[in-house]
């Protein structure tokens, strides 16, 4: 089983990067057979990964969400399911390759930094640890969608301002489905956030001794998490939209890898993973 | 094939030739009915604003161009025309101009979505005047493939490649649904008119013209479900307008910057779209720098304009191609029309029905017998093939390729399903 999840170790990021590569060959050609094509390739990237994530929850005896590198791997996952799912449901096609690159990026660090841990500490085994976990990182991958395609939409903003009508006029959907898109993706993860931070606040102060609410991650997951709150209420009430929203959407994002940088490698918190 | 085609068209006269040769539907019903007295035993005629066309199987072979010249221009009574203003085909070509018009390949918009339907209804009147027989009904179904090949197939109609068409296209990319959105055209011009006529057919929820001239808003409005706004008041509404397209002959600017930063902070900021496809421009092209606000202008729309027009050029080769698999598959089912060939597949098709029988029942025989077998069952094949095949060489005597010949051969080739083998074969 090890040598298994080694070898899927170094096959992921290849997969996600033949993906990607079908992606933006598509993006640039607009061949009618690749369509069908590359959306098979990402559900079976897909597949593999999900192989990839029972294979070491086995053989390593833990979920991986024990290290950073390992939530990496499951964010790569999560970000591409959740494109998937959003490909499938709006038939928007388009735009896989500024997602599936995100990807790429994760499971590529992943897959580099990525250490076997067989032992960890009891409190990473606890189910109420994996479902906070799940709901944050579903989460996160909610506000990266959001924010990529709150990117696509200053991307499509400055071209039409400009009146440049190169491939991303003519690739990309329109304005107002680039801003749907990135506010629903926002609602989805602002929502499993909650849920995340939810189960935190009552679990924590259980599981660890030396809780605080000044914490830093806490303190910063909070902030990105009001944040997009404000945002999400100024846009349904009507105050906030267009070109503000998306701008929010990206700075969220911004905040949240932010606050997980300092607050896993350089400050000192009980939500360090080791 | 005696095919045989004569076609007045934008690559050979001005428009006011063109308009002159015109041909309304009812000219049309009574010119096929002199051209089936007169000239052909089948044909249609093919009239747009951009071309005028005759096509038909001459009833004697001594039918030539300047007849079918002589008498478009003596119906029309048009002293101008000459020899020069047509184009002239016969056969492979006749049919291969055919199907680059019916693909748009030809027309003055390549690509254009128009000219497939408008033969279609040609086609139909020559159905109508029972003036399309066996081998021109043969000629439309290729045609109308060929027409539909071109649009699933290839993108040579894809895109805007007018201005005014180019706009909506805009807009489209900035809005998700144009039923939900407010639309103002200022100045119903031939241009003004289009723009509105285009947002129209795509459902935006409101459309509001106006005109210095109110009578002339008042013609329009009607048509396209518009309502009016006085030309002097329109001002006072424009914060209601999430589209705005200006083509007014205005010598100078009708809305400044400052009129649209005003309307902007009515519209709480908003998208709006600003088209401006007036010459000399109409709004202030500053306007582009206020935030959601999105001017075009007509050297923009060109950008679109002219690329599309470069991307349908680009598809032209496909849709050669796809005319050329179209006259081999028509070529060939109609040289399976021959004479010889089809004795020879007649031959073909009754030999194997005889041995798969012999082969089948021979070991019931003994070797002497098996013999005798053979020889009589080729006789009865003999027997029964002589009278077809005498006259099926006395239909080659009248003449290979006449329309009466043509259509006996494939009457045999139905009759005994050696259509489709043939086909292959060449």
């Amino acid at each position: 089983m090890k040598n298994a999840v080694d070898i899927a170790n170094i096959l992921l990021p290849i997969f996600y990067l033949a993906s990607f590569a079908i992606y933006l060959y598509d993006f640039q050609k607009d061949e009618r057979r690749l369509s069908n094509v590359k959306r098979l390739f990402l559900f079976l990237t897909l597949v593999f990964h999900t192989f990839y994530l029972i294979a070491r929850t086995v053989a390593f005896n833990h979920p991986p969400i024990t290290s950073v590198f390992e939530i990496f791997t499951v964010l790569a996952f999560s970000v591409s399911f959740s494109y998937f799912i959003l490909e499938l449901v709006t038939d928007i096609r388009g735009t896989g390759l500024f997602i599936i690159v995100i990807s790429l990026i994760f499971q590529t660090i992943s897959s580099v930094f990525i250490v076997d841990l067989f032992q960890v500490k009891e409190v990473l085994r606890s189910n109420l640890l994996g479902v906070h976990v799940l709901h944050a990182l579903l989460g996160y991958a909610g506000i990266t969608i959001s924010a990529v395609y709150g990117f696509l939409y200053l991307m499509l903003y400055k071209d039409l301002k400009l009146n440049k009508f190169g491939l991303i006029f003519e690739r990309l959907p329109n304005l107002e489905i680039l801003e749907k898109l990135s506010f629903y993706s926002a609602i989805i993860g602002f929502i499993l956030l909650s849920v995340a931070i939810g189960i935190g606040v009552i679990w924590l102060p259980k599981a660890f001794p030396d809780f605080s609410y000044l914490d830093p991650k806490l303190v910063a997951t909070f902030l990105v998490w009001l944040l997009y709150g404000i945002g999400i209420t100024a846009k349904i009430s009507g105050r906030l939209q267009g070109k503000k929203v998306v701008v929010l959407s990206i700075i969220g994002f911004g905040l949240a890898i932010f606050s997980t940088i300092v607050t896993n490698f350089l400050a000192k918190s009980f939500h360090a993973f080791y | 094939m005696n095919l045989l085609a004569i076609s007045i068209n934008h690559h050979t006269a001005p428009v006011t030739l063109r308009e002159e040769v015109h041909l309304s539907t009812d000219e049309i019903k009574v010119y096929l009915d002199e051209l089936k007295e007169k000239y052909f035993s089948e044909g249609f005629i093919i009239s747009t604003c951009n071309r005028t066309e005759l096509y038909g199987l001459p009833k004697d072979a001594g039918t030539s161009y300047m007849e079918l010249e002589n008498f478009l221009v003596e119906k029309k009574a048009i002293t101008n025309l000459t020899d020069e203003h047509f184009q002239k085909f016969f056969s492979c070509s006749a049919l291969n101009h055919l199907f680059k018009v019916i693909a748009g390949i030809d027309s003055m918009l390549i690509g254009d979505n128009q000219i497939l339907g408008q033969v279609k209804e040609s086609f139909q009147l020559a159905q109508e005047k029972q003036f399309a027989g066996f081998l021109v009904n043969r000629v439309f179904d290729s045609a109308i493939r060929v027409g539909k090949r071109a649009k699933t197939e290839t993108t040579i109609s894809d895109g805007a490649i007018t201005v005014s068409y180019a706009a909506v296209q805009l807009i489209e990319k900035i809005f998700s649904n144009l039923s939900k959105k407010s639309a103002l055209v200022i100045g119903m011009g031939e241009t003004g008119k289009i723009a509105a006529q285009h947002l129209h057919d795509k459902h935006i929820g409101k459309l509001s013209i106006t005109n210095r001239t109110i009578e002339k808003a008042e013609q329009i409005a009607s048509a396209i479900d518009a309502q009016i706004l006085p030309f002097e008041r329109f001002k006072e509404h424009l914060a209601d307008f999430d589209i705005i397209i200006s083509a007014t002959s205005s010598p100078n600017l009708i809305l400044t910057k400052e009129e649209i930063k005003t309307m902007m902070k009515k519209r709480g900021n908003t998208a709006t779209v600003l088209m401006d496809i007036a010459l000399p421009r109409d709004i202030d092209p500053e306007a582009r720098s206020i935030d959601n606000v999105f001017y075009n202008d007509i050297d923009s729309l060109n950008i679109i304009v002219e690329h599309n027009v470069k991307k349908r050029k680009d598809e032209i080769p496909k849709v050669q191609n796809i005319i050329m698999e179209e006259l081999i598959s028509f070529f060939g089912w109609y040289n399976s029309l021959e004479v010889a060939p089809t004795i020879k597949s007649l031959r073909d098709y009754y030999e194997e029905i005889r041995l798969a029988e012999v082969e089948g029942y021979k070991n019931k025989f003994s070797k002497e017998d098996q013999e005798k077998l053979e020889l009589v069952t080729k006789r009865i094949i003999n027997k029964l093939l002589h009278h077809p095949t005498t006259e099926l060489r006395k239909v080659a005597e009248q003449g290979i390729n006449t329309t009466e010949s043509a259509t006996k051969i494939a009457l045999v080739r139905d009759l005994f399903g050696i259509e489709n083998k043939s086909n292959t074969d060449v």
